[in-house]
């Protein structure tokens, strides 16, 4: 059973995967529809949360009366039923109704992270309480000798009104540390409180992987019968990009359909590390997680970039049908019923998060796997660098 | 300037979170002084504030096991620095099992309070986390502005009931209406009433005893020969009231309070080692 969610600027991502064994019973019986080729028959549908929180709400009142909890869908109606059974007789049954979609999946190469850090769960949420709940982003500092977390501040921070805190760990504190690059990735602290809270109520430990600013860092917990992950984008440093940067890049889908366009964008010609095209894990995995190089040379360039690759990351959750290969069609499909979400990320370009991509997973799109590299379109003075993931 | 303190102790520790906790619930932005021997939290009567003006004194050798200040110059050796104190008042909270906290003025990207809390951990070396709090520096000439207010000439001096009463009651008062009467007489009796055009409600407290005041230069303040019975009243803003009462958080060892009939009132609280002075001027 797999929970995911996105937040609504596409910069956190969180899954939960419950193995069968979690539950006391757990039958899945195949839809009538088979989908060819498919290894896995699964059901993905959508929930608003705020219709399913109150089900689970108190959860202390939860434990002391609620017997068996059982879930069941009804495919056909589509409706979700969970059935609290409770003491005394008592039966509370919630009926929801879902819709059908593609889940979004971001694959987040957590085995290539060159950093790792691995603590119990404990220690990180007594770590985050010394910063205020309205503490929107902190800093995670890492040496090979030292780890701190601090609250996030720019060159133009009005020092005069904010108060700064800093905390500092000892690398012994750690069940497992490993630092190949001394880095500073900040992160968004109010998306990663639910982890903290999930992974002190199971007291399991806490493994941490991330890489240099701007590389995405994934929280995450695992036991024998669940793992959660909550993976989120960094800022950016500009200062580092600017030095080492080449003609501005960015990339763009050409296909509306599930077929995302693979790998991580190269920074720059020579130095971007582990560029090439991230294979998705599974053939069947159309997931990738892209990193949208906040390039700060040519600003109006930029804006417009990442406007328009997030008007396609949308537009690819909705499992756009249409396979079109008109690239300017698409965009200005995408432009025009999204302009919400690009007006909230253009303000937010100024301060230079990479956002993460999604591609969809779906099940009738197999076809679309021949295009799974498909070329990268850049802007037209850098086509010749990319010559190598033309199809 | 220079200014690095240090506490050890976990009950000072406490003792003076539970201060800076009090002081924050009664103002947004106040003024800290610090002297050799003591210090202030000191809030003028500027309009900003409606008006409400305290005085907050503490023995710097009760809380904190060192102390070392340097004033603007030799012959004015203190330092004044404009601050919020609820930003204070969250370094100190996640303190609680702190091994030691570390004050220390700085200057850094601007003048700081910089409070540097060691807390044990699992390994050999302490956890340490660091406030960065902003603070103004408040330049010697207007240092006036922050002189301890004098006891007014008072018509009537009463201990006030219990905190928790006269809390819970200012409470309930203060869902009714925006302004509350304090009345009180020589004779230990005081009345908090509140009038609307619903509804009128009166507390009545008694033998509450009135504090003697020894008059300095022998001069007859104007509670002297004034009849027992005769009630003198102010009528003050009740949010101002609640949120003094409010931000108690321990049982003052005395609490009184100084009316000047249709002017002032003067709330004294004093604990061991800690005095409050807090003015709520009355309404028109």
């Amino acid at each position: 059973l797999a929970l995911r969610s996105v937040n609504s600027s596409r910069s956190a991502y969180a899954y939960v995967f419950f193995s069968s064994m979690f539950f006391q019973h757990y039958c899945w019986t195949a839809a009538s529809q088979p989908c060819q080729k498919e290894k896995q028959l699964s059901l993905p549908c959508k929930l608003i949360i705020k219709s399913v929180l109150p089900v689970f709400r108190c959860v202390n009142v939860l434990e002391r009366n609620v017997e068996k909890c059982s879930i069941y869908t009804n495919i056909n109606d589509h409706h979700i039923t969970f059935q609290l059974l409770c003491k005394h007789g008592v039966v509370k049954t919630y009926n929801l109704t879902f819709q059908e979609c593609d889940p979004l999946q971001a694959v987040f190469a957590k085995h290539m992270c060159p950093n790792i850090l691995k603590v119990y769960s404990r220690l990180l949420a007594d770590t985050m309480i010394h910063f205020p709940t309205s503490q929107e982003e902190v800093t995670l500092s890492v040496t090979p000798m030292k780890v701190c977390f601090k609250s996030y501040t720019e060159e133009d921070t009005d020092f005069s009104k904010t108060m700064l805190t800093e905390v500092q760990l000892n690398p012994e504190e750690f069940d497992y540390f490993q630092v190949g690059v001394d880095s500073e990735v900040t992160f968004c602290l109010k998306e990663l409180r639910g982890l903290l809270a999930f992974s002190e109520a199971t007291s399991v430990p806490v493994s941490i992987h991330f890489d240099k600013a701007g590389k995405p860092i994934a929280f995450s917990i695992e036991d024998m019968v669940l793992e959660a992950s909550f993976i989120l984008a960094t800022l950016c440093d500009i200062e580092k990009e600017t030095t080492s940067q080449q003609p501005p890049c960015f990339s763009q889908r050409q296909e509306s359909n599930a077929a995302a366009v693979a790998s991580k964008k190269p920074q720059g010609n020579g130095n971007a590390p582990n560029t090439e095209p991230a294979k998705p894990a599974s053939p069947l995995a159309k997931q990738e997680v892209k990193n949208i190089p906040r390039d700060t040379e040519m600003p109006g360039i930029e804006g417009a970039a990442l406007t328009e690759a997030e008007d396609h990351a949308m537009l690819e959750g909705e499992a756009a049908e249409s396979h079109s290969q008109k690239t300017g069609k698409d965009f200005k499909m995408a432009k025009a019923s999204l302009s919400h979400a690009v007006s909230y990320f253009y303000t937010y370009c100024i301060f230079q998060f990479h956002s993460l991509f999604f591609g969809a997973v779906s099940c009738t799109e197999k076809d679309a796997i021949s295009h799974t590299f498909h070329s990268l379109a850049t802007a037209s003075d850098t086509e010749e660098d990319f010559g190598s993931s033309q199809v | 300037m220079r200014f690095r303190a240090k506490i050890v102790d976990l009950a000072c520790l406490n003792h003076f979170s539970r201060v800076i906790n009090t002081i924050a619930k009664l103002a947004k932005t106040c003024t800290l002084c610090l002297t050799d021997s003591k210090l202030y939290f000191i809030l003028s009567d500027k309009v900003a504030n409606g008006g409400v003006s305290m005085w907050c004194e503490l023995c710097q050798g009760n809380f904190f096991d060192e102390f070392q200040m340097e004033g603007v110059a030799a012959e004015h050796n203190e330092i004044y620095l404009e601050l919020v104190p609820e930003n204070l008042s969250r370094a100190l909270k996640t303190a609680q099992s702190a091994k030691a906290v570390k004050i220390k003025l700085t200057n850094k990207h601007c003048p700081c309070l910089r409070v540097a809390v060691e807390l044990p951990s699992l390994s050999s070396s302490s956890r340490i986390v660091t406030h960065d709090i902003p603070v103004g520096v408040i330049p010697r000439r207007l240092w006036n502005d922050f002189r301890e207010p004098s006891v007014p000439d008072f018509d009537v001096s009463i201990y006030l009931p219990v905190l928790k009463t006269m809390k819970s009651v200012v409470e309930r008062m203060k869902n009714l209406s925006n302004s509350i009467v304090i009345e009180a007489n020589l004779s230990g009796e005081m009345n908090l009433k509140i009038e609307t055009d619903l509804v009128s409600v009166t507390t009545h407290f008694k033998d509450l005893g009135n504090p003697p005041w020894a008059s300095e230069d022998g001069y007859q303040s104007s509670a002297q020969g004034r009849d027992l019975e005769s009630m003198a009243e102010a009528r003050i803003d009740i949010k101002k009231l609640q949120q003094l009462l409010a931000g108690q958080q321990v049982n003052p060892t005395k609490a009184l309070c100084n009316i000047v009939s249709k002017r002032i009132v003067h709330f004294i609280l004093l604990h061991e080692d800690v005095s409050l002075q807090y003015f709520i001027p009355a309404l028109a």
